[in-house]
């Protein structure tokens, strides 16, 4: 009897492995289906994320860092910390090795609905991944005429800690987007801003004006963005976040990550402010 | 066969038929009280009993169970086996606990393949209450001793026998198949069975949840449920005795090569359940702790699918270590 598993991973080599972060616990995987079937099967967006699944170890909900338009690859970047079980083994993981993938899952950033708008890109710390994704799909010849002017502002606690250094690089030397990066402390390497993330957005000031804003980062850097975003004019409804909770099954009924009456796995993990808003428990 | 009656005397003899062609469990008495259980032909029978300590949803929903497994980076599904059960003997407000669990694991973008074979291949007789506990409340939250949701076939007690109601097509085919043992009703069964479900319906003492939902939208940052989490003591007991409490945590356990995903029931009162790797916890005291697992019940699944997850059996009530009573938290609610 065949039966269709939910919780089963599809297999995936790991094809690639880079370090981001001076402190080396930021890895990112890319990952190559096993079965043309599998690759073909997996569609998925920005914003949505993944279950990464270690035999032995279990399972952790990673956001998916590359572009859906990378064919035939999945690349997550996964941050290990000491008392991740899976993260650990992850980071123990070399290339060439098989690990599985299950989703996608959630919903993904209203790209449709904010075709023909400027769009703001604030992210601070290893939350910019899913924003990563959304930026390379931004980027690709065949995307960037749907969108008017992209601005990022990206901060990390120090330049080492900075994620997809070539790519910021690479961004930087674009006349198409404006990037603004910025560290809290810099060293002497370091040229660039200095500046914690909302302080930065409120030098920046980037124009409300048709614009949607897309900020993803740890809940206290989201808490004193929400305010000078709405100072700037930028209603609730075009401020869109992505929420994290811990989770186990991705697809709505294990509980765990349950706010309110919504399930972040699957009527998450983006959400509006203006949902959140209305969200006793999610409020920032 | 839509209905059928027979003498308690002979109900032995119908629970063996049943086995004759499937797994079949019922109300079966030890020396700390009535279980369900495997029936087997030396099985002591027992109606009388208020209901069993722990909820059949463990039928469908195991405390734990191995989802995939394999050895190596590779895991495979672990197929359940085929083959029919027949449950007898679940009180209504357990059987309507499965129609709740149903809109949870039968939803269809996502269906429990493991919670849907059980079902499945389960047919469910309900047995009515004659006698509720005086923790019981179903009638406050939808159900009642002789309703019949989530069962395929009623069993009423009429004292001297028990009159079979089919529900669904497969109590009707249950019915059928061993129609040759039981008799038909007569109207002065239907009497009988009107004044059992009365009688006990009036025992029953009712809970006041008018508006509750609303009401509780409006309580999430109210006192009341810190002062519920310094009585608490988290120790999940009410959630692992409720029948529709259904969180779960999936762990995997490696013994040489050979790795096993497991599913297991887990908790929202406890800090774990919602502590991240990062050391983070939005859930951090046990009055918040409490709070959701009340919001969850009675305010986010009746947004969600329309229904309160409560079915009145009590059990939390009952075995709380500190007392801690949901109908007194409902009735302060909705005052």
């Amino acid at each position: 009897m065949t039966q269709s598993n939910p919780y089963l991973p599809l297999p995936v080599t790991i094809e690639k492995i880079t370090i981001e972060n001076e402190a080396k616990d930021l890895k990112t995987f890319r990952l190559r289906f096993q079965s043309d079937e599998d690759a073909s099967s997996f569609k998925y967006e920005c914003g949505q994320f993944a279950m990464l699944s270690i035999a032995g170890a279990g399972e952790s909900p990673i956001g998916i860092a590359s572009s859906p338009l990378d064919e035939g690859i999945l690349e997550f970047t996964v941050k290990r910390y000491p008392t991740g079980v899976v993260t650990t083994a992850l980071h123990n993981f070399d290339e060439g090795e098989t690990i599985g993938v299950r989703g996608p899952y959630g919903n993904a950033y209203p790209l449709e609905q904010m075709e023909g708008s400027n769009l703001v890109i604030v992210s601070g710390g290893f939350a910019f991944t899913t924003l990563r994704s959304t930026i390379r799909y931004l980027l690709d010849d065949s995307q960037r005429s749907r969108f008017k002017k992209i601005t990022v502002i990206y901060g990390a606690r120090s330049p080492g800690e900075l994620l997809y250094k070539d790519e910021l690089a690479e961004w930087e030397n674009r006349d198409d987007i404006e990037m603004v990066v910025t560290v809290d402390k810099g060293d002497e390497g370091w040229s660039g801003r200095e500046g914690f993330v909302p302080t930065v957005l409120q030098e920046v000031s980037p124009s409300a004006e048709n614009a949607y804003v897309l900020v993803c980062g740890p809940p206290i850097m989201l808490k004193f963005t929400m305010p000078p975003l709405l100072e700037m004019g930028f209603p609730p409804s075009r401020i869109i976040t992505s929420l994290e909770r811990k989770m186990t099954c991705g697809i709505g009924k294990c509980g765990r990550c349950n706010v309110g009456s919504k399930y972040v796995c699957k009527d998450g993990p983006v959400f509006t402010y203006e949902q959140l808003q209305q969200i006793p428990e999610a409020v920032l | 066969m839509k209905r059928g009656k027979i003498d308690k005397a002979d109900l032995g003899k119908l629970l063996v038929a049943v086995s004759e062609t499937a797994q079949c469990a019922g109300p079966v008495a030890d020396r700390v009280g009535v279980k369900l259980e495997m029936l087997s032909a030396d099985s002591a029978l027992e109606l009388a009993y208020d209901n069993f300590a722990l909820s059949p949803k463990l039928w469908f929903f195991p405390r734990s169970e191995v989802i995939a497994s394999g050895t190596g980076d590779a895991l495979e599904t672990t197929l359940l086996p085929e083959g029919e059960t027949v449950l007898f003997g679940l009180r209504p407000c357990d059987a309507a606990a499965l129609e709740l669990l149903d809109k949870i694991f039968l939803d269809e973008a996502y269906l429990d393949p493991y919670y849907k074979n059980r079902r499945q291949n389960t047919t469910v007789v309900a047995l009515a209450c004659n006698e509720p506990d005086a923790a019981c409340f179903c009638t406050s939250v939808g159900g009642g001793p002789g309703a019949g949701a989530g069962a395929d076939v009623i069993a009423f007690d009429l004292g001297d026998a028990l009159l079979f109601e089919a529900l669904t097509d497969k109590g009707k085919a249950l019915l059928t198949q061993h129609e040759k043992l039981l008799n038909a009703p007569t109207g002065d069964d239907d009497a009988a069975k009107t004044k059992v479900i009365a009688d006990a319906g009036a025992k029953l003492k009712p809970v006041k949840t008018d508006g509750l939902a609303d009401k509780l939208s409006g309580l999430f940052d109210a006192p009341v449920w810190e002062v519920i989490g310094e009585r608490c003591v988290g120790c999940g007991t009410c959630t692992y005795l409720c029948p529709t409490c259904h969180c779960f945590g999936i762990y995997d356990e490696k013994a040489g090569e050979q790795v096993q995903r497991i599913r297991t029931q887990d908790a929202c009162m406890f800090p774990q359940f919602t502590l991240e790797a990062s050391g983070h916890n939005p859930r951090d005291t046990q009055g918040v702790r409490a709070r959701q697992r009340v919001m969850h019940k009675f305010s986010y699944t009746v947004d969600n699918v329309g229904e309160t997850f409560c079915v009145g059996c009590g059990r939390c009530v009952v075995h709380c270590p500190v007392n801690i009573d949901i109908r007194e938290i409902l009735e302060e609610v909705a005052a």
